[in-house]
């Protein structure tokens, strides 16, 4: 039977070429945006080189010193002494790494500038983070034990600053700001895009100009937390949140006339959510504006296939007219046009597939992002499919009820 | 005639309740849009109100060096200034031409409360930057008396906070210990880039024992190049053991502030570009059926006389009608936007993207139309009739 209506809507897919244009048009160009845009989505948030352990990584990205009445409000990145007290101590966390934010720096050879990305972090970083090493390999506490002038690159940096010759760089020396580093490892780059492990360059913390001394609670470190297991969490969260809650309110007030201390382990997005959106109103208020947004741009296509599905009817009005005299029930007339629906659709959905695909390879080779990964990968697949599925029933539903209560009359008179 | 198309669309009302919804979800997907756009072109036709060709922002950190600072600043500040490549020199607060930096605080003068950004420099700025004076001058280290503190303001400072008064000599009191006076006006300062609107700016005399502001604008003789800056790098670290030094150009740092506006407005663009594409395609296709139902009718008006220019009129009305009745509904959701200040904006911006989305959305209805109406139109009243 399904066969039969699958030949029947390519037939009428055939018959008129400018329609079928119009509604493949229509399918494929919204489930491309919405393709590359998971995929976009999926690069930005989901877990990837080289926080591939992101989804059981908690981050503590932002310490929020405010009042009472949250009039005055005053946030930034932790210092590391705040953060070896409070999220280092964490017994329930299998490993927990404490790194500076980005800051730049340049170097120079031979007349010409580069501009770094510099990092300081701890041991820890490179089993939380999962850098693939090229070269060498990472310093480790006997390193930051001694304050060992050492760093380790990415390939980025190693083919601009130094002549290979196709040897290795490890042991060879970097010279920024007048110290001298010597290279003990060369990490595949990471794009920038990972906003916390991004960097062309990385030090131990106890190398020079990275502050971690500095008192206080506010300075430019942040913190990964990693869990066993994902299902370990909200544990650790609870752990941490008890840990900050301990803080006496002397230490909170800082010298200044802060009064609350709002310092989270957030999930990778919870925390870059909560970076413009502090209250859960603010949250709410995002959630509306993002699904109105979407709901916009898939209703307006979705009324466009509605519209002209609509107004076709009539062409096959004869066809019913026959169908239904001759005894086939309102309901199978309606599931003949649903499935051939969703059949056109996902036709649509075939090409929106290749057409995302050139569109991805396209941003990953473009170099606008450098390091781009975007793929099409199975979540965002599944996703499409699902929306394959809404979108032909959506713009199937209505044209076939409108069909199936045609009186047999009117249909063979047309 | 307008009575009669009315009554012609509702006597199908069914079918062009979808037709409206469309046209209205179009018009409200290109409001956004085109808010978004219009507001940033206007701000960008405004100049930024400086020089940013040749200027390098020179950023020091003195890191756990806590020695002597200011005299330190002071000692780099005269040493980047005997360079012969570098015409003049400004130390200034972190929140630099084009950095994400931001600094506000608000002023209240004759209980007008205005929020303003506040950038902390020396005397040199104006030079440096090429800022242009509109009254009185930039201020200058003797110019400090006091406890009065000097500032220079902008144009949309001014006329926001002394209103319709010259600012030139007022003072504006901060606490007990400090009050600012004006000694100048500038015209426009627009440190996040031509995307920035023109905001109140106040421009404060750095303190002589400051230490907290530690970035340098310099502006080099054109044709400096990296081996300068090199060279520059070198001998302030060396000068400066254990400090931070980072030298980026205005020009760059530019670039990356533009890219943060333009890329979102490019990728809003393209993607309603494809909505609009689509839609204009499926009311094209629904027009082209539509009228073709309807050949006898035409048959029968041209029998009756009416030409073929009559007939096209006809239908552009009908579907104009339509737009318009749909325009209307969307009038009712974007006319909310200026009337509640939504996002703080100007409400010129919204009338004008709400006009813009107006003739756009004719222009596309009317081109849709257009070449149905045409074809049905031209057939002969014979033929129409005949297949009745």
């Amino acid at each position: 039977m399904i066969q039969n209506y699958i030949k029947i809507a390519w037939k009428v897919l055939l018959r008129h070429p400018f329609y079928t244009f119009i509604t493949l048009f229509g399918i494929s160009l919204t489930l491309t945006v919405l393709m590359v845009l998971t995929s976009f989505l999926d690069h930005l948030f989901g877990s990837h080189y080289p926080e591939n352990k992101r989804n059981r990584s908690l981050y503590v990205g932002t310490v929020v010193q405010t009042d009472s009445s949250g009039t005055t409000t005053s946030s930034g990145p932790a210092s590391f002494g705040f953060l070896v007290k409070h999220a280092k101590s964490l017994k329930s966390a299998e490993k927990v790494t404490i790194f500076s934010n980005f800051s730049f720096s340049n170097t120079y050879v031979d007349g010409k500038k580069i501009k770094l990305n510099t990092k300081y972090t701890d041991s820890e970083f490179w089993y939380v983070t999962g850098f693939e090493f090229l070269e060498g390999k990472p310093y480790n506490d006997t390193h930051i034990r001694n304050g060992d002038h050492v760093a380790v690159i990415t390939d980025a940096l190693r083919d601009q600053y130094f002549d290979t010759n196709g040897e290795t760089v490890v042991g060879r020396n970097i010279e920024i700001e007048n110290v001298i580093y010597k290279v003990i490892g060369v990490v595949k780059g990471s794009p920038p895009t990972r906003l916390y492990t991004y960097s062309d360059i990385y030090f131990p913390y106890t190398a020079p100009k990275s502050n971690y001394e500095n008192k206080g609670m506010r300075g430019r470190f942040v913190a990964i937390v990693l869990a066993k297991d994902q299902s370990d969490m909200p544990a650790v969260q609870s752990e941490f949140d008890s840990n900050i809650a301990r803080i006496p309110f002397k230490e909170i007030q800082d010298g200044q006339k802060y009064s609350v201390l709002i310092v989270k382990a957030d999930k990778y997005f919870d925390h870059f959510l909560s970076t413009f959106a502090r209250s859960d109103s603010q949250k709410v208020m995002f959630y509306t504006v993002a699904s109105l947004i979407l709901l916009m741009f898939m209703g307006l296509p979705a009324i466009n296939l509605v519209n002209v599905n609509v107004s076709r009817i009539l062409e096959r009005a004869s066809e019913i007219g026959v169908r239904k005299a001759f005894g086939a029930p309102s309901k199978a007339l309606l599931w003949q046009f649903i499935i051939e629906n969703i059949f056109i659709t996902f036709i649509g959905g075939l090409f929106a597939i290749i057409l995302s695909s050139i569109v991805i390879s396209f941003i990953n080779s473009s170099g606008w992002i450098a390091y781009a990964d975007l793929t099409i990968n199975i979540p965002v697949f599944a996703i499409s499919i699902v929306v394959c599925l809404l979108f032909g029933f959506l713009s199937g539903v209505l044209p076939a009820f409108r069909m199936s209560k045609l009186k047999i009359v009117d249909a063979l008179k047309a | 005639m307008l009575s009669h198309l009315f009554k012609l669309i509702w006597n199908k009302k069914g079918a062009h309740s979808l037709l409206i919804i469309e046209i209205w979800a179009s018009f409200m997907v290109l409001f956004g849009v085109l808010s978004l756009i219009v507001y940033n072109v206007r701000n960008y036709l405004q100049p930024v109100g400086f020089e940013y060709e040749h200027v390098w922002n020179l950023d020091l950190a003195s890191n756990q060096d806590t020695l002597e600072v200011a005299a330190k600043l002071e000692r780099a500040l005269q040493r980047v200034k005997a360079y012969p490549e570098v015409e003049s020199v400004s130390r200034m607060s972190s929140n630099t031409p084009f950095s994400a930096n931001q600094m506000g605080n608000s002023v209240t003068y004759n209980k007008v409360e205005v929020g303003a950004d506040f950038y902390s420099t020396d005397g040199e700025l104006s030079k440096t930057l090429d800022l242009k004076m509109l009254k009185g001058r930039w201020y200058q280290e003797s110019d400090r008396v006091s406890k009065f503190v000097p500032i220079v303001i902008n144009k949309a400072m001014e006329d926001k906070l002394f209103l319709d008064e010259a600012a030139i000599g007022k003072v504006i009191k901060v606490d007990d210990k400090k009050s600012f006076k004006v000694v100048g006006v500038v015209d426009k300062f627009k440190s996040r880039g031509e995307f920035m609107s023109d905001e109140p700016a106040v421009f404060e005399l750095l303190a002589k024992d400051d230490v907290w502001n530690a970035n340098m604008l310099i502006k080099t003789k054109p044709g400096t190049d990296a081996n300068f800056e090199a060279k520059l790098v070198k001998e302030i670290a060396v000068m400066l053991p254990g400090w931070g030094i980072e030298v980026s150009y205005l020009t760059e740092s530019r670039k990356n502030r533009q890219n943060l506006t333009l890329v979102p407005v490019l990728i809003f663009l393209i993607v309603s570009g494809f909505l609009l594409t689509n839609v204009a395609l499926g009311l094209f296709g629904i027009l082209n059926l539509n009228i073709s139902k309807r050949k006898n009718e035409i048959g029968l008006r041209r029998a009756m006389g009416a030409t073929e220019g009559r007939v096209t009129t006809q239908f552009l009305g009908e579907i104009w009608v339509l737009a318009s009745f749909s325009l209307l509904l969307g009038l009712i959701f974007a006319l909310q936007f200026p009337m509640m200040n939504v996002f703080d904006l100007d409400s010129e911006v919204y009338i004008i993207a709400i006009f813009a989305a107006i003739v756009i959305i004719y222009l596309i209805v009317t081109l849709c139309a257009w070449f149905p109406s045409k074809q049905a139109a031209r057939i002969h009243p014979a033929l129409a009739l005949h297949e009745e």
